[in-house]
């Protein structure tokens, strides 16, 4: 009787909008951020020879402190300046979220048809990586929409960075799918099985989508447009309480979104572990499986916040024009290579 | 029609020449206008008014005076000694440096002069202090370059000499340690290790610092060639310090006019040639190493020469038995009352001494009286503040913090 109920639960989990949105992409993209945000923060303060966060709770060396963060954004007062555009100043943030939200819809997290949440998988990397590009555009809608100098300023420098930098990573996310003629993910992803990853194979590619993905996400020394000592928090200036955490998480909800998809097309997916049919080891082991991989790949941006200073903008335009955009450009180029040669 | 308070309206004679940057003026269609600061995490407690043409600064308004605190005027209604507490305001984190050329002018004009000792005691101090404050300028720096490891490191390590101060002084930031004709305490017994030990720390952390700071390819491409003054321009600003030594030009008080024992002591001066923002982040860099140096130097002689007075023989021998005893026990000198209430011949002394941000002049004019009747200081902030207006123009925005944070200005030090 209790099995017949486990297993009805089961697959009401299983229901692939329910789980793969809501539950890894919602509630998890929520755990990852805070806890990129705690990694984040623990990792520079052992660089930086401190302790970081600590009392909040001992044992969990702090990570109750970002809990009680998120509590304050929550209960804290919202203030909105008469000068700004209310409707967009306040709907911007919430559609920034949903949006950032819904590539994930379009990707497979198992190699089973039924647990897919659309019916064809046969365009999902383009389709997801188009939806990825849209958040930018609401930064720069949100950044006009606050009538503030340093706002504006904010969303222009983003709207620069993310012209050069969304291109790159884009491209290079495309690699796999030259290598494979597909742009089907499960199929890439299958083509990775077991250890043919395209990290591996093509890690030009790799590198340039790691790279453009720390631009466009604006991680920390990175985050040219909401750099605190020239434009005080960017387009998010005039922002405060709850919306102002949607913003802030909302970076940190992109990378881990580009961390999926990247783990997905590089790091090949479920790859080393074989799915079986059902619910629990068809669906749900193989997406937490990619949900860590892209875990380990926030993590290792994070940690570049200690190493490196800020690049000023010309130069990070440079940089992309210059060094990322033929480092994206050689991936593909290698990916019809190894098609070409049939490696995959 | 009521006239505005800074208004353009008619000014009479003034019109046309009130201060620029002060008054409202219509900005070109096409430009720009930013505010940063005095409320901007990038500013300090000052405003530099930007005008932008795209992203390209084409004007830049100093706009300083928002720590303004009467410290001339305050001086003036101050017994003598008084005013040492006080001046160690203008630069906390510096506070030996900022207040020892007054304690000359005082000397000057009591004709009265240290012991040895106590002089090498003050230039302890004033090289712990450079460091400190060179420290304090470096991790601001840093973190206006987005690079938050080297703020963290630098506050920290900066930690080491405040704690050496705090052995020597008792005090960890405001130490009023010189006193005319001296100093207030004597070091005690372990500090000489105590130094050593912080001296070779040091030096080993500067390696690290430069590795992941100076040498770091992202900072130095940040820091090339931005801000950069000439020789020329150096010279004709007036600016002083480590900025102006960064641009070639071999100034220093301590060798143009050694003050206390700095003749004595052997040590360089650092000269860079660029004057860009990065010539001046490695000024500072060779200045911790020379002061390092003047530390161990100061503290070998210190050894050698134990029980020597740090006050002059003949304040010694006027002082009562117990306060003989104090001295003498524990190395602390007890002023007499008579000190707060004391009277200095007249005269006009001038004294100056190099802070870790340049040069500080202090012009102290007295009438006999128990309070100073005119305390003028010209301090180094207040005079590379005009750097500002002109350096920044051409520049991005984006440089902005690279040049602010490379001057090293210090918003209460230059408004007093």
């Amino acid at each position: 009787m209790i099995g017949v109920v486990l297993e009805t639960l089961l697959y009401i989990i299983a229901y692939p909008p329910l789980w793969q949105v809501l539950i890894v992409g919602f509630a998890g993209a929520l755990l990852v951020a805070m806890v990129a945000i705690w990694f984040e923060r623990k990792a520079a303060a052992r660089v930086q020879r401190r302790i970081g966060p600590y009392w909040a709770s001992p044992r969990l060396g702090g990570f109750m402190t970002i809990v009680a963060d998120m509590i304050r954004y929550v209960t804290q007062q919202v203030i909105i300046p008469f000068t700004v555009d209310r409707l967009a100043f306040i709907v911007t943030p919430v559609a920034v979220l949903v949006i950032t939200i819904l590539p994930l819809a379009f990707v497979p997290l198992s190699p089973h048809e039924i647990y897919w949440p659309v019916a064809s998988m046969e365009y999902s990397l383009l389709i997801a990586l188009a939806l990825t590009t849209l958040p930018p555009l609401l930064t720069v809608v949100l950044g006009w929409a606050s009538s503030n100098k340093f706002s504006v300023i904010g969303s222009l420098r983003e709207s620069y960075v993310i012209t050069a930098y969304e291109l790159v990573a884009i491209l290079a996310l495309l690699a796999p799918a030259a290598a494979t003629l597909s742009f089907n993910i499960a199929y890439i992803v299958e083509a990775q099985h077991p250890i043919k990853w395209f990290a591996i194979l093509n890690p030009l590619a790799f590198l340039a989508a790691f790279l453009a993905i720390l631009m466009s996400t604006s991680a920390f020394p990175f985050e040219i447009p909401e750099s605190e000592h020239e434009v005080v928090a960017g387009p998010y200036t005039e922002y405060s309480g709850i919306l102002y955490a949607l913003n802030m998480g909302g970076g940190y909800i992109r990378r881990f979104i580009y961390a999926m998809l990247v783990a997905l097309v590089f790091l090949g997916g479920w790859a080393p572990y074989t799915p079986g049919s059902g619910p629990l080891t068809g669906f749900i082991v193989p997406s937490l499986i990619v949900l860590i991989k892209a875990c380990l790949i926030v993590f290792a941006m994070s940690f570049l916040r200690s190493v490196y200073g800020r690049y000023r903008l010309d130069q990070a335009l440079d940089a992309a024009w210059r060094l990322a955009l033929p480092l994206a450009l050689l991936g593909l180029g290698w990916s019809i290579v190894l098609a070409y040669v049939n490696l995959i | 029609m009521k006239e505005s308070p800074i208004g353009t309206s008619s000014g009479g004679a003034l019109e046309g020449r009130r201060l620029e940057g002060m008054i409202v003026r219509k900005v070109e269609r096409e430009l720009y206008e930013v505010f940063i600061g005095p409320q901007h995490p990038g500013s300090g407690h000052m405003r530099i008014i930007v005008r932008l043409d795209g992203d390209v600064i084409v004007e830049a308004d100093p706009d300083i005076g928002y720590v303004h605190r009467t410290m001339e005027k305050l001086s003036e209604v101050r017994e003598w000694l008084k005013p040492i507490p006080l001046l160690e305001r203008m630069t906390i984190i510096d506070a030996c440096n900022v207040t020892l050329p007054y304690v000359n002018a005082l000397e000057k004009l009591m004709d009265k002069s240290p012991p040895p000792r106590a002089s090498y005691l003050r230039v302890l101090l004033c090289e712990i202090n450079r460091i400190a404050s060179h420290l304090y300028g470096m991790g601001i720096f840093g973190v206006f370059l987005g690079h938050s490891t080297i703020y963290m490191w630098a506050f920290g390590d900066r930690e080491v000499f405040v704690e050496l101060a705090e052995i020597l002084t008792g005090a960890r930031l405001t130490h009023t340690y010189p006193i005319p004709g001296g100093v207030r305490r004597d070091m005690p017994q372990d500090f000489p290790e105590m130094a050593r030990r912080a001296v070779r720390y040091m030096r080993r952390r500067l390696e690290e610092y430069r590795k992941i700071f100076v040498d770091n390819p992202v900072i130095v491409k940040r820091l090339d060639g931005v801000g950069v003054i000439s020789k020329s321009k150096a010279a004709e600003l007036g600016i002083v310090g480590p900025n102006v030594r960064a641009s070639g030009i071999k100034y220093d008080v301590r060798l143009v006019e050694p003050y206390e024992v700095y003749d004595e002591l052997d040590f360089e001066i650092p000269v860079f040639e660029e004057g860009d923002s990065l010539a001046r982040t490695w000024v500072r860099v060779e200045e911790i190493k020379q002061s390092l140096n003047i530390i161990e130097q100061a503290v070998e002689w210190l050894e050698r020469h134990k029980g020597e007075h740090i006050i002059p023989v003949e304040d010694y021998n006027k002082l009562p038995k117990l306060h003989k005893e104090v001295y003498e026990k524990t190395g602390r000198v007890k002023l007499l009352p008579i000190h707060a209430s004391m009277k200095i011949p007249p005269g006009k002394a001038l004294a100056r001494g190099e802070m870790g941000r340049g040069e500080i002049v202090y012009y102290v004019e007295s009438d006999g009286g128990t309070t100073p009747y005119r305390v003028r200081v010209v301090t180094p902030s207040a005079r590379n503040a005009m750097v500002f207006k002109y350096i920044i123009p051409g520049h991005r925005l984006m440089d902005l913090p690279a040049i602010y944070g490379s001057i090293d200005y210090f918003p209460p030090e230059s408004d007093r």
